[in-house]
């Protein structure tokens, strides 16, 4: 199930939170109504903490991760870096890199199997990243964008890109990533998906702005509809029945 | 909708961002200002009152500043740019969203629903634009809103809730903005006028000249009489931004020659609607921007006021001087 939802009337909620299958990273400073939606939908299955990075906000963005690992940029500060290892499962490795891209979250997009990430990565890092997040990772564009982990949103069931990712994009990334791609749109024509949206296999949060018509595409192809039996049978009678006497 | 003929508009070859010229005004503010400055501005007035647009009349104006020798080569410190006054469209809805931002404070309300109604009022309204630019950026907009006509709006009642809130700390104002925002709300119009922190003042006059025809020609051109009555303001309601002193009751104590001023306006035209106001108070934001150097006494504070409608024309002469000396 997708929920809508503001940061202090800012819909690009994916800048100021984190969602993996394992835990959930949201900034401070926001209102308490952000954070219990977030406890509210996820509370007890994953953890939900509240950090900051480098002193900001933008936790999204900065930082990249999924059940595995996370990696930090070099400027988070060691406070920070404590607080993320004490309040994450034990499962979880936490690491700090020395990358100079340091807006990890825009540089790297990833579920629990693969990544993709900016042409000019570090080797290093790009070695880290598959240590710590135990990931295949693909250098790739999205869209001519090098920015891929802001112009696409990743889960294990599937993917939101860049609307303007040609067809033979989509193919070519759907078979690295091995889930399905559609190209699309969040908070009313944004096309930087990523800010505007964060999911994982189970659930997903949008800005405020999207429509209902993002909203359907977001949970059809993130698989996140409640599957009733009356919707399979319903889909399926098109195509049973031929016509009727 | 009519348009007027416009030169294109010729870039120089500086880092191409989401939006050229927006980065290039940055750069403008951020080199050392020179002691003279040439305008070259070109108005022309078409006033097109076709059925259609109800008499929106756009203006063409043509920015030259000259900028001293910068630090980075590549820029040479001319910008041209065309401005051009655009009714509102439902394209603009992002642009409108980022300038409306911190209108209400920190208060979560319905700013999507806000800013839709501004687009929805095509009438009485204008958005400022760069011609030809892609990006379509968003650098001022200004607009009348009714308040009796939109009172059922959801971001409409939180304006009032907020509005309220901040007069109950003043004594005596009040009372008198309940009646405005209550019983006397059919001819109270809230003015919303909010752009980029650098945007050239030369374009204020004709942005506000264009606010205030559309508003007298919406009395005569709108379909219903209703519509046609809900223009007649009697009364304008501006919420704004200043930046007051912050030893303001010490100021006055001290000597008359000191050079710091209690108040600095963020925008201009506030000053004059400052002391043109029936009434005024301010409030302390929350928001604390981190605030230039010349500004480190200062702290922002929000402003609302409220203005005659007949004391407008006043308004736009003091306006036409204040920015033509300046």
């Amino acid at each position: 199930m997708a929920t809508r939802l503001q940061f202090e009337n800012n819909c690009d909620i994916g800048v100021f939170s984190k969602l993996t299958n394992g835990y959930c990273m949201v900034a401070i400073g926001g209102s308490e109504s952000f954070y219990s939606v977030f406890e509210s939908e996820l509370g007890g299955v994953i953890p939900v903490v509240k950090t900051s990075i480098a002193g900001t906000r933008i936790v999204g963005r900065l930082c990249a991760g999924n059940k595995n690992g996370l990696l930090l940029p070099h400027t988070t500060t060691d406070q920070e870096l404590q607080h993320l290892r004490n309040s994450l499962p034990d499962q979880v490795v936490v690491q700090r890199i020395e990358e100079k891209l340091s807006a990890l979250g825009n540089c790297i997009a990833c579920n629990d199997h693969v990544a993709l990430t900016h042409t000019d990565l570090d080797r290093e890092t790009e070695e880290i990243i598959v240590d710590v997040l135990g990931v295949e990772v693909f250098r790739q564009t999205i869209a001519g964008n090098i920015l891929v982990g802001s112009f696409c949103a990743l889960s294990n069931r599937g993917g939101l890109v860049h609307p303007h990712t040609s067809i033979e994009d989509l193919d070519e990334l759907s078979t690295l990533l091995q889930v399905p791609l559609v190209a699309g749109t969040v908070n009313r024509g944004s096309e930087v998906i990523a800010a505007g949206m964060i999911v994982n296999d189970r659930t997903s949060f949008c800005g405020s702005d999207t429509t209902a018509t993002e909203l359907s595409v977001i949970e059809s192809v993130f698989k996140l509809r409640d599957s009733q039996p009356s919707v399979i049978v319903d889909e399926m009678r098109k195509s049973l029945i031929d016509s009727y006497v | 909708m009519p348009r007027k003929p416009r030169r294109k508009q010729r870039p120089k070859s500086w880092p191409v961002t989401f939006s050229p010229f927006a980065r290039a005004l940055a750069r403008m503010a951020s080199v050392s200002k020179p002691n003279r400055r040439s305008k070259s501005i070109e108005s022309s007035e078409k006033p097109t009152r076709s059925s259609t647009s109800n008499g929106s009349s756009k203006h063409t104006l043509e920015e030259r500043p000259e900028g001293s020798e910068s630090s980075d080569g590549e820029f040479d410190g001319v910008v041209q740019a065309d401005f051009a006054f655009f009714d509102p469209k439902p394209n603009d809805f992002h642009g409108v969203k980022t300038l409306l931002q911190t209108y209400l404070d920190v208060e979560e309300w319905d700013l999507s629903g806000f800013a839709d109604l501004i687009l929805e009022q095509t009438t009485v309204g204008t958005v400022v634009k760069v011609e030809d630019d892609e990006d379509e950026g968003v650098f001022a907009l200004a607009t009348a809103l009714n308040l009796w006509r939109y009172r059922e709006q959801r971001c409409i009642m939180k304006l009032k809730e907020f509005l309220l809130l901040k007069a109950s700390q003043e004594k005596g104002v009040g009372d008198q903005l309940r009646l405005l925002l209550g019983e006397r709300a059919h001819n109270v119009g809230l003015l919303v006028s909010q752009r980029v922190v650098n945007l050239p003042p030369q374009l204020l006059p004709h942005l506000y000249d264009s606010l205030f025809n559309e508003v007298s020609w919406a009395t005569e051109d709108e379909p219903t009489e209703d519509l046609r009555n809900s223009f007649q303001f009697k009364h304008y309601i501006i919420l704004s931004k200043i930046y007051k002193h912050k030893n303001a009751e010490q100021q006055k104590r001290k000597r008359s020659d000191d050079r710091e001023e209690e108040i600095v306006y963020v925008k201009p035209e506030d000053e004059i609607f400052h002391e043109l106001s029936s009434w005024s108070f301010c409030f302390p934001l929350r928001t604390q921007q981190p605030a230039p150097h010349e500004l480190k006494n200062y702290r922002s504070m929000g402003l609302i006021m409220t203005v005659e409608a007949d004391k407008i024309p006043t308004f736009r002469q003091q306006l036409t001087s204040l920015i033509n000396e300046g």
